[in-house]
């Protein structure tokens, strides 16, 4: 999708949070992106070295992404089954149905992040 | 030290998108969130139902485009006031763009603000604007399949617009099929053919939108 822009959204999010704490540096960011949230985690992994290389935001140079998946989950309308879809449009494998309800792969959050409030302290680590 | 923070990556811009909703159901305006592919015909559908609701509603647009005021100018050529965003490249308009250009409309003195994404059938669909309603533009020269091609869009758009139709008896498309699939895809989503050029449909579109006008003022009558 836009990964460019939503990895500006994290960055933001990270700064605005560590800004609080007075935490300078951060060097290790996780996240956890559903299969089915249209975020594709080898273009957030760029957009995240890009913004790495640029020196006006708290990621340093050597800050790690880590990327948890979540696994889809569907729950049919029907008769109830539990499966794994593979697009937004939950077929059912037992109904043969559009009728999966998504309970699970959508998501796409910020879990944590790792920081340091001096210079120094990232360095020698 | 390690810090947990467990928030939506999309946080700031479902903030913005509420502050603006909040102000579009204070006063009482119907807004609507316009998407598809570059020209599928977005604009010229807004030409033509400020022309035809023009003496009804007062009228307010805001145009999404990567530059130029060319979307604007055209609206304003019909006296609607238009406020063009121009995003420089970004892909699709989110909430801050369209809370940071609010203060330039009268919302007292305003019944409908129509707000023309930037043309992409992928993008725009992820961004909460804080509109009422999502409305997709599907255009005859594309092609049928692009309502299974693109999931994401049509299965957010309560509403799609069928455009150019005076062009189906030269192309091979499938309304019956379109129909099917959007049916499948989003079951409480409507399709609606119509051809801004020639005004056939354009009043089941008109219709669609007074009763959303509608809907706007009752609510402030019951507050």
């Amino acid at each position: 999708m836009h990964e460019m822009a939503l990895m500006g959204e994290i960055v933001q999010l990270i700064e605005q949070d560590a800004q609080m704490k007075k935490i300078k540096y951060v060097k290790k960011v996780e996240l956890l992106v559903g299969t089915l949230s249209n975020v594709l985690p080898d273009a957030l992994q760029f957009a995240f070295d890009v913004y790495k290389m640029q020196a006006n935001n708290c990621l340093t140079m050597n800050a790690e992404l880590i990327i948890h998946i979540e696994k889809a989950k569907a729950v049919c309308a029907i008769c109830g089954s539990q499966y794994e879809p593979v697009t937004k449009i939950a077929q059912c494998p037992a109904c043969l149905l559009p009728s999966g309800n998504i309970v699970a792969g959508e998501t796409f959050r910020i879990l944590a992040y790792e920081g340091s409030l001096t210079h120094e302290n990232y360095i020698g680590s | 030290m390690k810090i947990t923070l467990e928030v939506d990556v999309l946080t700031n811009n479902n903030r913005a998108a509420a502050f603006n909703r909040q102000l579009f159901e204070e006063t009482n305006t119907l807004v609507i969130n316009i998407m598809s592919s570059p020209g599928a015909g977005k604009t010229t559908i807004l030409e033509k139902t400020i022309e035809a609701l023009a003496n009804e509603f007062r009228i307010g647009v805001i145009e999404g485009d990567l530059a130029t005021e060319k979307d604007a100018d055209r609206i304003r050529a019909l006296g609607a006031q238009a406020v063009q965003i121009n995003t420089h490249g970004g892909c699709h308009l989110d909430a801050r763009m369209i809370a940071a250009v609010l203060p330039q409309f009268d919302f007292q003195h305003l019944d409908i603000l129509f707000i023309e994404n930037v043309g992409n059938l992928v993008c725009p669909s992820g961004y909460d604007l804080g509109q009422q309603h999502k409305v997709a533009v599907l255009s005859v020269p594309e092609g049928n399949d692009k309502i299974p091609k693109y999931p994401t869009m049509f299965m957010r758009t309560e509403l799609v617009l069928l455009n150019k139709i005076d062009l189906l008896p030269y192309l091979d498309f499938d309304v019956e099929q379109a129909k099917e699939d959007l049916s499948c895809i989003h079951p409480q989503s409507k399709l609606l053919p119509l051809s801004a050029k020639t005004g056939e449909g354009m009043d089941e579109w008109l219709h669609w939108i007074r009763e959303g006008v509608a809907r706007c003022k009752k609510q402030s009558i019951s507050q």
